[in-house]
This record gives C-alpha cells, structure tokens and sequence, in this order.
C-alpha cells in the first residue's frame, strides 16, 4: 500500500491526464449533440440566417413518409443483422470450438478478415458480385441453368433492402464471433467435461451451458449491433445511394440528403434527433425486452 | 555513385525538366499592379487528377499557376477538392458564414446565398472588366437574381449536358446513315440491336442526377419550351405540374419502361459504368455529357482506333408528342468565380481578388482552352484554329457552339432542395413505380416550399 502511494501521481496529475479525453470526447459527442438540438427548432437552409420555427421541424418530422420510410429499414436492418450477425457467430463458434474442426486459429483469422475493411470497400466488392451484367452471382446462375432468375439485382426495390444487408452481415460475422469466443474461453472447461460425461451432446451443450453462462456477452453483441445499425450509412450509400427512389433509404442517409443535399441544416439536425431519440428506445426497448425474457426462465 | 543517388539525380533532372515545360507553358496573364500583399483564400475543384485530360481544369490550373508567378506578394491560399466533396464542403462553409475570399458558386445556390448576404454583388465589377466586351452574356444568367445583379464570373469551360455519343458503323449496319432524329425510329433500331444481344443506347442513372442533368433538362425543353424554365427561374407563374412538363415526365417513363432502348441496369449503375458499355461495344451509343465525351474520346483513342474514327455525336431525338426545339441540346457554365461578401472592407484585398477572377475567366484562359482542347468559355476568342485538331474533336466543337440550338441545364438554377426530390422520385418513375403525375406534384410541393 505504501508502495502504491509512493508511485502515485498527484490527484493534479491523474485529472489533467484524464482531462484530455474528456474534453475531446464533450467537443465530439456532446457540443455536436446539444447543437444538433438547437438547430433543430429553427428553420436553417445553408447560410448564415436562422429563423427560429419552434416545433415546426419535429412536426414536419412525424409526417415525414420517407422518414418513417427510413426508420422501417433501420428496424429491418437491426433483425436481420442480430439473427444474421450475432446468431450466425454463435453458430460458428460453436462449430470452431469442437474438437472436430483443425486449424482453429485460422478460421478465427479468416473470419475476422472483413471486420477490418472499410465500408466502402465492401460496398464497392457486392457491388461487383450483383452487377447484372459482369456479376458472379448472375454468371453463376447462368451457369447452372437459371438465366430466369438473373436480373438488375440492386435495381429490385422489392429485396434491394436484403440485398444491401446480406455484405453488412458477412462483414461483421467475424466480429462477433470474436467477442464470443473470448466470453467462452472464460467458461470453465470443467463444466463442459462434466456435461460430457453425463451424455450432453454439441446442441445441448450450447443451448444449456454455453448460451447462459455468456448471456451477458450476448447482450453486449446485441446492443452493439443495433447501435450499428440503428446509424447504417456507407456501404448502402456506395451501393445505392438509398435507391432506387427511397427503397434502400435508411435514417442516416436521409439526414444527409437533407442536410448536405438539400441544404436543410435546421429539418437535417431536427432528422439527427429524431436517430438518436430513437435509437435510445430501440435499445433500451431490447434491453428491457431481453430482460424481461431471461428473467421469467429464471423464475421457471 | 550508388544506384540510390543515381536514380536521385534522374528524378531530380526529369523534375527540372518538367518544371520547364511547366514554366513554358504558362499563358501569359496581364501583369496588373496590385496593392495588396498576403493571402487570399480560393477553393476550387480543379485538382491534379481532374486536368489530366480534362481541358476546363487543366485551363484553370495553368492560368492560376500564370497569375500566381505574375503577383509574387501574394499568397494564394488554396484549398482544392474533387467536386462531389467540393460541394459538400462549401454547403458547409456557408452554413457557417464562413466561406473562402474566392471560391465556385454554383448556379443553383446563387439566389440563396445572394438573399443571406454571402456573396459579394458583382454587377458593377463585372462591367467594368476590360474583357467585357468579349463575355459571352447568356452565361451569366445562372449567377443572377430576378432584380438583374450579377454575382459572378462564370468559370471553367462551357460544355453540353446532354449528348449522344453513338458508333456510326454500328448504326449503318442497323440501316441508318446518321442516329435518328426520332425516338421512334431509335426503337425500331432497338429491335435489331435487341436481335444482336446489344443495347441499343447505354445510360447511367445509379447517382440519380443523370436522368435530370444528362436528359429531362434537354427534354423537357422539346415540349415545354425555354419561355416555361425562364418562367419557373422567375416565379412567374410556371409549374411543374403544367401539362408540357407532365407530358415529357411520362414519355422519359414510356421509354425507360415501355421500350428496349436502354440497358436494363441503368438506374443501378452510373454514367461512368455505363460509358464502359459503350466504349466496350455492348452498346451501340450512350448518352451523358460532355465530360463523358471527353473520356470516351481520349480512351478510344488510345485503345481502339477504329472505333475512335467511328465516333459520332448527335443531339437527343425529338419525341413524336413535342413540338419545340428539335435540334436543341443543355449547355452552360455551372460554376462562377464568386467573392465573400466580406472582402469588401479590404479594398486592396478586393482589388487582388477581382484581378485574379477576370484572368481566370479572361483571355488567357480562352485562349489556353481553345488552342490546346478546342473548347470555349466566358471570354470568346476570335477564329478559333481548329486546323490542329482532329475530326472528332472538330466535330464536337461545331456541335457544341455553332450547329445547334441551345436550353438551360435544369440544376444550374432554383434550389438543390427542389432537385434533388425530383431525382429521387424520377429514379422511381423510371422503374415504373410513381406515376408522373405524382412525381410533378411532389416537385412543385418541393418548389413553393424551398423557392
């Protein structure tokens, strides 16, 4: 203890220190949030002047079609990734994990490989894979005889929706298996021992065991995937731009158009709230829903 | 000598060389006395990349390059971006009233920007430039408000929106001797193209702006007319749901969805893309602007010679349901050389800055862009020598300023707020999915909100 206190810098020390990511993180979270807020009662269309509007933006707000529009696909998007992202990892890593499968480190490596391309780049790469004419998805179909099937697959406002989101999904696979496999190695291998002896097979062991003894890690792998989506922007504006028309529209992109291409700064900021209020109950509205789940099969 | 220092010294020796040719190259910019000594801030978007290949911008550069060695006190301060983040930028800066001394107005933002007391009132400037005489005035009706002030020196080089690039081979093997002068007649062209496997015209629509710059502005204008766009430009009494524009919504819907004219991924894939249908030859023409011209002409004549001397140029064909304009093509200067309002109390600083805006727009720019690239801006030149360049490059430039009529490119005016919900719903009506009617409604809502 004495030790300790010998090496310990000054309280002045450790607060300056601390001082500096704090400071960056009020200038580039909160200043932007609270101006955002402000903005957003005033009417602002790309110039200096500000004319205040009251709620004007936020009613325009509720009955902005494309907005909700939007809102549906961030919805879309957050169950199609937290079944597609999350449930699929767990999935893989519980394939990685028996003792059948050799070179584990590998699979986890390859796995984790789109995790660190940028958006973009993702982006463009399904953009090549979808492309009606020089496509490998077309060329394969061709290939085994369904030219019926081939088409203008982003051009498709009835699954370009599916389509924009099956590379977000592939992308963070690898992410969450992870986060997963860390939580894993964490269990006792004792317990799986055990269950083995008593005869539980891979199903029930990753029913019974695994998925309680990580539910906390599996709630952080949810709420982080639908945060992520909740602000999906890149690889669908590379894709489609929100196209065609507003079919791959999502929240953040038509804050965008409205703010940058539109020149609405004022309706833009009050579009940024609306995400942001929004995203708050989705995830709090999940987070309440997990526990109420959870917590009745404890009580059973 | 390593081979370190050796390769140094080559690279060393080509950077001088260079530099001559540079230096060499430079066109001459009157040497004006200017008081003012320090920075000068101007953003643009001619950067590096852009002018290789790209006369407006190489143009641009050289004439800034020239000016800049001609008034040695003053530091330009340049911030230059490609133009997608370039107008993303400056929306920015003026949202925060903190735009560059100099910088690139687009046509659509003037009476905005003009309203809130961000750009500098030109008009008296203007007229009294030395090379005034010599502007070509019809360009500077983008940069106007409806009380007749001008806010600034329209820039670059003055190019069409709207052309059809077609291969003349390909189209004679069709039965015809020239492109049509008719949809009609496309379509029965897009019979024996479809039989080829061929698209008969390539057209990228994936950013959405292309269905409005690159061919609604043409052809809204053969059945509306210029007096009905001059009419909305001035809010005196036109609307996109009079029944000439509705008309030339629903034939661009009857030939996106009702014909095989076009490759069928042209709302998924830009014009960039499907210039490469083009010049591949999976299609038979292609239809874009005059920066698609540009690339199509310089990657075929490197790659392809045959096809390069088959290389024609038409305007877009004239619907059988309008009665205006046939021979009529969009052509301007979407960009103006503009002041912040507040170089104003600088006088010496404004002084500098008006220099440099007449000498970018001045002779030395047209003459630089119509002798090396037979192209043409604010200033006219006289008996352009056309001598030097070859056919096609000829022929584009008769096109572009002598043989055809000329229309208003829609986005240079109004508001981007308009536009861009129009581009938006048009991508849709082009798939079938809103009707014109509707699209037209939703414009003129757009309309008498934001105008």
């Amino acid at each position: 203890m004495h030790m300790l206190n010998a090496i310990r810098p000054k309280n002045r020390t450790i607060i300056a220190y601390l001082a500096i990511p704090v400071v960056m993180f009020v200038f580039t979270v909160f200043v932007p949030l609270v101006t955002a807020l402000v903005y957003s009662f005033f009417e602002w269309k790309g110039g200096p002047v500000k004319t205040f509007n009251g709620l004007s933006n936020y009613i325009q707000l509720f009955q902005d079609g494309t907005f909700w529009e939007a809102f549906g696909h961030n919805i879309y998007l957050v169950i199609a990734c937290i079944i597609g992202q999350v449930g699929i990892a767990f999935v893989l890593v519980m394939m990685v994990n028996s003792k059948l499968v050799f070179c584990k480190t590998i699979h986890r490596t390859f796995g984790f490989f789109p995790s660190t391309i940028a958006a973009v780049c993702i982006g463009l790469i399904w953009n090549m894979i979808y492309h009606n004419k020089y496509g490998i998805l077309n060329w394969f179909l061709e290939a085994i005889g369904r030219k019926d099937l081939c088409q203008v697959w982003l051009n498709n406002s009835d699954i370009v929706m599916l389509l924009v989101t099956i590379p977000l999904i592939w992308q963070y696979i690898g992410y969450y298996m992870v986060i997963i496999l860390s939580a894993i190695a964490s269990i006792s291998t004792d317990i799986f021992e055990s269950s083995e002896i008593d005869g539980a097979n891979g199903f029930q062991k990753a029913v019974y065991i695994t998925l309680p003894l990580i539910k906390n890690t599996m709630l952080v792998c949810i709420t982080l995937c639908i945060a992520g989506n909740m602000k999906a922007f890149d690889n669908i504006y590379v894709m489609t731009k929100g196209g065609p028309g507003t079919s791959s529209m999502v929240m953040a992109m038509y804050g965008y158009q409205v703010s940058f291409g539109q020149s609405n700064m004022g309706y833009g900021s009050c579009i940024s709230v609306g995400i942001f209020v929004l995203s708050l109950l989705v995830i709090g509205g999940s987070q309440m829903l997990i526990n109420y789940v959870t917590r009745e099969k404890e009580a059973a | 000598m390593n081979k370190r220092q050796a390769l140094s010294a080559v690279l060393a020796t080509a950077m001088v060389a260079s530099l001559g040719v540079t230096a060499s190259a430079a066109t001459p910019v009157a040497a004006t006395e200017l008081a003012y000594t320090g920075e000068l801030e101007l953003m643009h978007y001619s950067t590096l990349e852009e002018s290789q290949g790209n006369g407006g911008s190489d143009g641009f550069r050289t004439v800034l390059a020239a000016w800049q060695e001609a008034h040695p006190d003053i530091t330009l301060n340049e911030n230059v971006l490609a133009n997608a983040e370039y107008k993303t930028q400056i929306q920015t800066l003026a949202s925060a009233n903190d735009l560059p001394d100099v910088f690139l107005l687009q046509g659509m933002n003037t009476k905005a920007w003009a309203e809130q007391g961000l750009i500098m009132d030109l008009t008296d400037t203007i007229a009294a430039s030395p090379y005034y005489a010599d502007y070509n005035q019809a360009y500077f009706t983008p940069f106007k408000t409806a009380d007749g002030k001008i806010y600034g020196y329209p820039v670059l080089t003055g190019g069409t929106c709207t052309v059809v690039i077609y291969d003349k081979a390909m189209w004679k093997d069709a039965g015809f001797d020239a492109f049509p002068a008719t949809w009609a007649d496309v379509e029965t062209a897009a019979a024996y193209f479809g039989e080829q496997g061929i698209d008969t015209i390539a057209f990228g629509n994936g950013g959405q702006w292309q269905a409005n710059s690159d061919f609604l502005s043409t052809l809204g204008n053969r059945y509306t007319g210029p007096e009905w766009f001059q009419s909305l430009i001035d809010k005196a009494g036109a609307k996109f749901t009079d029944e000439a524009f509705v008309k030339a919504l629903t034939e661009m819907q009857r030939l996106f969805t009702q014909t095989t004219i076009f490759n069928e991924d042209f709302n998924a894939v830009t014009n960039e893309d499907a210039r490469e249908y083009y010049i591949s030859g999976d299609a038979a023409a292609f239809i874009g602007g005059n920066w698609d011209w540009s690339y199509i002409y310089a990657t075929l004549k490197e790659s392809d010679p045959d096809k390069f001397a088959n290389m024609g140029i038409a305007v877009l064909p004239q619907p059988a349901d309008a009665d205006k304009a046939p021979n009529s093509q969009n052509i301007g200067l979407g960009y103006a050389v503009a002041f912040n309002s507040n170089l104003a109390e600088d006088p010496d600083k404004l002084a500098a800055a008006i220099d440099l805006a007449q000498e970018i727009t001045g002779p030395a720019f047209a003459s630089y862009v119509a002798e090396n690239y037979a192209l043409g801006g604010l200033t006219k030149v006289a008996d352009v020598d056309l001598s030097a360049f070859d056919q096609q490059t000829v022929d584009f430039y008769n096109w572009s300023y002598v043989d055809t009529e000329t229309c208003e490119i829609y986005d240079s005016y109004i508001n981007s707020a308009v536009w861009s919900i129009l581009n938006t719903d048009m991508q849709s009506m082009m798939n079938g999915e809103l009707d014109p009617a509707t699209v037209a409604a939703n414009a003129q809502a757009a309309y008498e909100e934001n105008y």
